[in-house]
């Protein structure tokens, strides 16, 4: 496979491709699921298909060291590699790590005048200018709907789109108007899509469930699910 | 020597620059009666730590090589290695690692878990040496060793688990608890030694029940016996050291100690886990590789009546010449013996046989297997094997980094230029990744290494030990060319003038090997290229690959690939087809679209949050690549991969940025393409400076 294969059948451009093939910006996107299912493996797949699409991408990782953040990469494109069959895998590998910084802050320590002001440094200096943020490891749970108003106008202000992961939990049913379920069910209409990782019914996948889509790009429901042995996202 | 090897230490002490090691040494030599004075580094009484031996040590307040010392606590043998902190040194460190058993990891309290700790950690997990881990530094202000254990957890990936607790912290800190024993100690007297052992502060007792039980966790993964003891309530002292020295000899646990190496605080402690946690030499299993055998691997016995087997792991010159520190993996080194170096295959007469306590030295009769001392009079280099009773044995090789940097030196007069060559001799027999040559063009004496402070420190050195003064060249990178696509060669050597002539022609194609440097791919059917011939091919090829045509650094990851050529019966011959290969070479490397490549480093910042923006920025402004930034409080690792031509003189640069507050290191990561302007200007400083030197 070449690397523009990587682009043309990538099981994730489902999330910006309408059906007319064309590019749509997804501002803010979210992805959710319970505790080890797998956020941070899809959130590095979404970062992976950015950096493919010829974007910058800026990892912040909220509570893991920069080493466990670098491995997620490694080992996903090392599958990836396998599983494709990829050619030039040395010179992709070598564009991947041009086109990602990766930050890592600690639970308590991260906040929107932090990720500005740093974002700032980055793109005034011209060290970095990201396209695409994901943000692995958000507390939503201790976050209110300012912080992420201001963080989607940090995006449009930026041009930037931003992925976050949220952690669920099996016992807390809240679920917002829009359907997206807590801890982000008061926050939900800040995204433009919602995806939900969990196993099916008969447990014999997990799949990633569209809650919520305004982009017009996909319709609700089951469309990807994760191959349980290499990670990787595969279409349904 | 005790010939009890169960109590036998081996052990190193290997940290991040500045974290305390040498003054911690220095108190357990003081504690273990080996010294009777405390001096301390950089010390106002301008007598230094005894480990940091060398003068340049004591000046500068880092420990360059590595001092072997022998001691005694408690009935236990322990030999130490001091480790340079510098990762300009890591061969030393790598080195000391491959000796030992066991090691101390220290950590300070304030700068916790620091770029040369990562690389310090990664050696010994590629050793497997077990490990203890001391956060030292715990009187100072922002001290925490609590954030320190979770970074040995998070940026170490260590199962670190706390045995102790400090009672106090900062100015406060007054003594430590002992989880084990649920003791709390206090280290009182003028330089600490006198141990009072009282009942555990009222206010720390909840803080001491819940790290205990965090430990007796942790513990009972190694033990059932523990595990039941726990979960009854009835675990004894005994049970938890034996489970954690368990789980320590595994790699699966690691002990975390507290204290302060300066404030006399925690030391004696340490000093007992070294011999409860750390292995003994028969709890490590030790590889040979049988030369006999096509070097299959053999475990040693570390016993002292089998055939000897001792590893030269370093060199220094002393007064009375070469003192060779070894280690003995199996059989007795006596005075008077012989034994045999299995590389060069010499027989050598052991003259003098001593056990070190840094620069000073004790005359011994013999050493058993498992013991760390010193030979007098033998000619080897550091990594020789010394084998007795026939074994023709190696110990496995060490991983050597190959030197990124070079400098031209040359001597201010004659007596200088003897004393260097002198200097120099010896220089490369300690240390493998110190390298020197002549260039044969310019006549300058090249040496290379690997970063500026690993040649300024043996420049030093020349001076002081050798009274070599030599003028400096400016710094150069070792820069390489390597080719990026596929080109076809087809070249006919020939010449004819009078007498026998010469013939050779050899076609086929250059292309990028991904992996290795050259590679050498005989395709010839039908014996265009007579057999007798292929090998001198391969010997042009390889003359070829020295100097390349861009800036005539050496060529790597090229595949030389030949499938056709001719010959004549009578003018052909091995010097036709070198010389054939290497017109071949010349007209397909040409076409190959070579690039000039140079070597980048893996750069590791560290300081106050608020200069994160600034040191990024001048990395970047080194064509420096921002791989990633860690913040936790206060303060901000950045990672970067950065050219080392960019870097010479950066330490200024980022004390200047930051007033002092941020340290960086550096180690070699790979070579990668020089940008296309950069080269440019690298082509031509190089021609230039050829053109100057031909004047």
């Amino acid at each position: 496979m070449l690397k523009k294969d990587l682009v043309e059948k990538n099981p994730l451009r489902v999330f910006h491709r309408d059906a007319n093939g064309n590019d749509v910006t997804t501002r803010m996107g979210l992805l959710m699921a319970r505790a080890g299912l797998g956020k941070t493996a899809i959130l590095v797949q979404i970062a992976l298909e950015s950096i493919f699409r010829g974007n910058q991408v800026l990892h912040v990782s909220i509570g893991q060291s920069l080493d466990k953040t670098r491995t997620w990469y490694d080992d996903i494109f090392k599958v990836l590699v396998e599983e494709t069959k990829l050619e030039k895998s040395f010179e992709i590998r070598d564009d991947i790590v041009r086109n990602r910084l990766i930050m890592t802050f600690k639970e308590s320590e991260f906040n929107r005048p932090k990720l500005e002001e740093r974002l700032n440094d980055l793109v005034y200096q011209n060290i970095f200018r990201p396209n695409c943020l994901v943000i692995d490891g958000f507390d939503f749970e201790n976050t209110d709907r300012q912080t992420l108003t201001e963080i989607r106008e940090l995006a449009e202000a930026m041009d930037l789109q931003i992925w976050f992961s949220a952690v669920c939990h099996r016992d807390d049913h809240r679920v917002g108007d829009d359907g997206v379920p807590a801890p982000c069910h008061e926050v939900g209409s800040l995204f433009d899509t919602v995806v939900m990782l969990k196993p099916d019914i008969d447990k014999s996948r997990l799949s990633l469930n569209v809650v919520k889509d305004s982009t017009g790009c996909i319709q609700k429901g089951k469309v990807l699910y994760l191959d349980p042995v290499t990670n990787l996202v595969k279409e349904a | 020597m005790s010939n009890n090897l169960d109590k036998v230490r081996n052990i190193g002490i290997s940290a991040h620059i500045d974290s305390g090691k040498t003054t911690l040494t220095e108190r357990i030599l003081f504690y273990t009666q080996r010294i009777h004075a405390i001096h301390e580094v950089k010390g106002k009484d301008g007598v230094g730590a005894t480990m940091d031996s060398m003068e340049l040590e004591r000046e500068r307040g880092i420990t360059i090589a590595s001092a072997a010392t022998h001691c005694e606590w408690d009935d236990y043998q322990i030999n130490i290695i001091d480790t340079p902190g510098h990762v300009d040194f890591t061969i030393e460190v790598e080195r000391a690692l491959r000796v030992l058993d066991g090691a101390v990891l220290i950590l300070c309290s304030v700068g916790g878990v620091q770029s040369q700790s990562i690389t310090v950690n990664r050696q010994m997990t590629r050793y497997k040496v077990p490990r203890i881990a001391f956060i030292n530094k715990c009187d100072r202000t922002g001290a925490n060793p609590a954030r320190v254990t979770e970074q040995l957890r998070d940026k170490l990936g260590l199962n670190a688990v706390a045995i102790q607790l400090p009672i106090g912290l900062e100015a406060e800190m007054k003594g430590i608890v002992d989880l084990v024993t649920m003791k709390a100690i206090y280290f009182e007297g003028e330089n600490g030694e006198i141990i009072r052992e009282e009942e555990i502060p009222a206010n720390l007792s909840a803080a001491a029940e819940a790290a205990r039980e965090e430990l007796l966790d942790a513990a009972s993964m190694f033990s059932e016996e523990l595990m039941e003891a726990a979960l009854e309530g009835t675990p004894t002292p005994e049970m938890i050291m034996k489970a954690i020295r368990q789980g320590t000899l595994s790699l699966e646990l690691t002990p975390v100690m507290v204290g302060s190496a300066y404030k006399n605080k925690g030391v004696q402690a340490l000093l007992d886990a070294v011999n409860n946690y750390l292995p003994c030499p028969t709890d490590v299993e030790n590889l040979a590789l049988d030369l006999d055998k096509g070097e299959a691997e053999v475990v040693v016995t570390n016993n002292s009546d089998d055939p000897l087997i001792a590893l030269a792991f370093k060199l220094e010159d002393g007064r009375y010449g070469q003192l060779t520190y070894v280690r003995t993996y199996q059989g007795t080194l006596k005075k008077g013996d012989t034994i045999v170096n299995s590389r060069t295959g010499k027989k050598l007469k052991i003259g003098r046989l001593v056990r070190m306590h840094s620069n000073e030295m004790e005359d011994i009769e013999e050493s058993g297997a498992g013991d760390i001392v010193a030979l007098f009079g033998v000619e080897c280099a550091s990594g020789d094997t010394f084998t007795g009773g026939g074994l023709n044995y190696s110990m496995s090789s060490m991983h050597i980094p190959a030197p990124v940097i070079s400098l031209a030196i040359v001597p201010i007069d004659n007596k200088a230029q003897n004393n260097m060559s002198k200097a120099l001799n010896r220089f490369t027999k300690e240390d493998p990744t110190f390298k020197t040559f002549v260039d044969d063009e310019t006549n300058e004496t090249i040496i290379s290494g690997m970063g500026e402070l690993h040649l300024e420190v043996y420049i030093e050195r020349m001076k002081r030990e050798y009274a070599a003064e030599v003028v400096v060249g400016a710094p150069q990178v070792s820069y390489r060319e390597t080719i990026t696509k596929r080109a076809d060669f087809d070249y006919t050597h020939k010449k004819q003038t009078g007498g026998s002539g010469q013939f050779g022609r050899v076609a086929g194609y250059l292309e990028p090997l991904e992996e290795g440097d050259y590679e050498f791919v005989d395709s010839i059917v039908g014996g265009s290229i007579p057999r007798e011939y292929i090998a001198s091919c391969d010997k042009g090829f390889r003359k070829s690959i020295v100097k390349g045509s861009l800036s005539e650094s050496p060529i790597t990851g090229i595949r030389c690939v030949i499938n056709d050529g001719s010959s004549h019966a009578v003018d052909s011959s091995d010097v036709a087809f070198q010389l054939a290969a290497i017109g071949a070479f010349k007209q397909g490397y040409q076409k190959a679209s070579p690039i000039l490549m140079e070597p980048i480093m893996k750069v590791s910042a560290e300081g106050p949050t608020e200069f994160q923006g600034a040191v990024m920025g001048s990395l970047n402004q080194r064509r420096g690549m921002i791989m990633g930034t860690s913040e936790e409080g206060n303060y901000t690792v950045i990672d970067a991969e950065v050219p080392l031509s960019e870097m010479f003189g950066y330490s200024t640069v980022l004390r200047s940025l930051t007033q002092g507050k941020a340290e960086f290191t550096m180690e070699f990561a790979s070579y990668k393409q020089v940008p296309k302007m950069v080269a440019e200007e690298v082509i031509l400083a190089r021609q230039k400076r050829k053109k100057e030197q031909q004047k």
